[in-house]
């Protein structure tokens, strides 16, 4: 039971937690509203996620291996590509609250509410096929015992209360450091996710490469030990890393990294009188 | 209260573009299946923590079918490996306790190399694995 418990936990961990990021914006900046557009988002995304895996466990049809790893490999940079873009909106939330900005912060939203709603759903559904091919399965085999079942979904629930608990940590935090912190470790975890495309990418032989390590850490940090769940669930860190995941994952992180740093701690210009003004363009890159 | 009806509409395109795009995934990984036209090869196979045994060794060129059930105590994988066990052909993860999960696969005669990865690390419990041509329906090798 307990690791079918981890593989659920693994595959939702990740979700809840930038679900979570998410909606402790949202209401933090007073925006509550848009809050009904991520859990459409999230609802769509298990959904279609759900009946994917079902037409694919119970039909007569059966995704090849290659599609599959395709699916997971371009849904995973398309979702790299969405949380940067909410990273670097972050950088710029979290310098503007320092100067007490908070309508800038207003004018962002607005702007991002659509956004937001496909990182909600992208974040959900990239590991969503795989997820729901493994609850079926738990689910077919229920039949001779409920164990796996059980395991995936208390694993699921560990991961929801994760990102429920990041949300709450959210609410009690100063706004500023809110999203300088979050920000930061939303850039380790798009990098991690980055560095898992890459990997898909390579086992369905689209990229080259996927025999060539890095490194491999496997005997240290086992994969289905509790604390490589956690490292592959948050970060998406592989035991065993190939050299192509290794490059893109410091060409990504030190870059917007340093992008990240630096934007949030450049110092506010505080206009004379009421800031009024968005944010001049010039100043976001 | 308006605000959050048309939020929820604006989702919709978002959902039907992923569904879509989905299903059209679907339809082509379908095709494999639809385009070997024989029978379907069912091989069951049985992973633990120290064996990883198959139904048969050996199978018809064509669609196989790996039902791949974990006898073990550890999540577990299995791959399909090209004779060398480097390039990965299929692979099947999250094997959980319990759990029977399908591999589905097209192949070509040769020699492939099966592998089970109890722990979902290393190398795994490897054996080689023959695909005769098959003689009722020719296949093209190459």
């Amino acid at each position: 039971m307990f690791a079918n418990f981890l593989i659920g936990l693994r595959e939702g961990v990740e979700a809840s937690l930038v679900v979570g990021i998410l909606v402790a914006y949202l209401v933090r900046s007073g925006r509550r509203a848009l809050v009904a557009r991520i859990w459409a988002g999230v609802g769509i995304a298990i959904a279609v996620s759900l009946a994917f895996g079902a037409l694919l466990t119970f039909g007569p049809n059966q995704l090849s291996f290659r599609a599959q790893e395709i699916i997971g490999g371009t849904l995973s940079l398309v979702a790299v590509g969405f949380v940067s873009w909410m990273i670097l909106w972050m950088a710029r939330a979290a310098r503007s609250l320092r100067g007490e900005l908070e309508n800038r912060l207003e004018v962002a939203a607005a702007a991002g509410g659509m956004s937001l709603v496909l990182v909600a759903v992208v974040a959900v559904g990239r590991e969503g096929l795989e997820t729901a091919l493994f609850l079926w399965a738990a689910a077919q085999a229920s039949s001779s015992t409920t164990e796996p079942l059980i395991g995936a979904a208390l694993g699921l629930a560990a991961a929801v209360i994760i990102g429920v608990s990041i949300y709450r940590g959210a609410l009690h935090l100063d706004l500023g450091r809110f999203f300088a912190w979050t920000g930061g470790f939303l850039v380790i975890v798009a990098a991690g996710v980055l560095s898992y495309g890459i990997h898909d990418l390579q086992e369905a032989d689209v990229l080259p490469g996927v025999s060539s390590l890095a490194f491999d850490v496997s005997n240290q940090i086992p994969p289905a030990s509790w604390y490589g769940t956690l490292l592959k669930g948050t970060v998406n860190f592989t035991p065993a890393t190939t050299w192509l995941q290794a490059i893109a994952w410091t060409l990504y992180t030190v870059p917007v990294l340093f992008v990240f740093i630096r934007t949030v701690r450049r110092p506010v210009r505080r206009p004379a009188g009421r800031a009024r003004r968005p944010i001049p363009q010039e100043q976001l890159a | 209260m308006k605000s959050v009806r048309q939020h929820r509409l604006a989702a919709v395109p978002v959902a039907l573009t992923l569904a879509v795009g989905l299903g059209s995934l679907a339809a082509c990984g379908g095709e494999d299946t639809s385009k070997a036209g024989g029978a379907t090869t069912n091989i069951a196979v049985s992973s633990t923590e120290d064996a990883c045994t198959l139904s048969a060794e050996q199978a018809p060129a064509g669609q196989l079918m790996f039902a791949v059930k974990n006898d073990g105590s550890v999540a577990t994988e299995f791959y399909l490996y090209d004779a060398a066990g480097e390039k990965v052909v299929a692979e099947v993860e999250n094997i959980g306790p319990g759990l029977t999960r399908n591999l589905e696969v097209s192949v070509k005669a040769g020699t492939y190399t099966t592998a089970c990865k109890p722990g979902m690390a290393g190398d795994g419990i490897r054996a080689p694995f023959i695909v005769v041509a098959a003689s009722a329906s020719p296949v093209t090798t190459g």
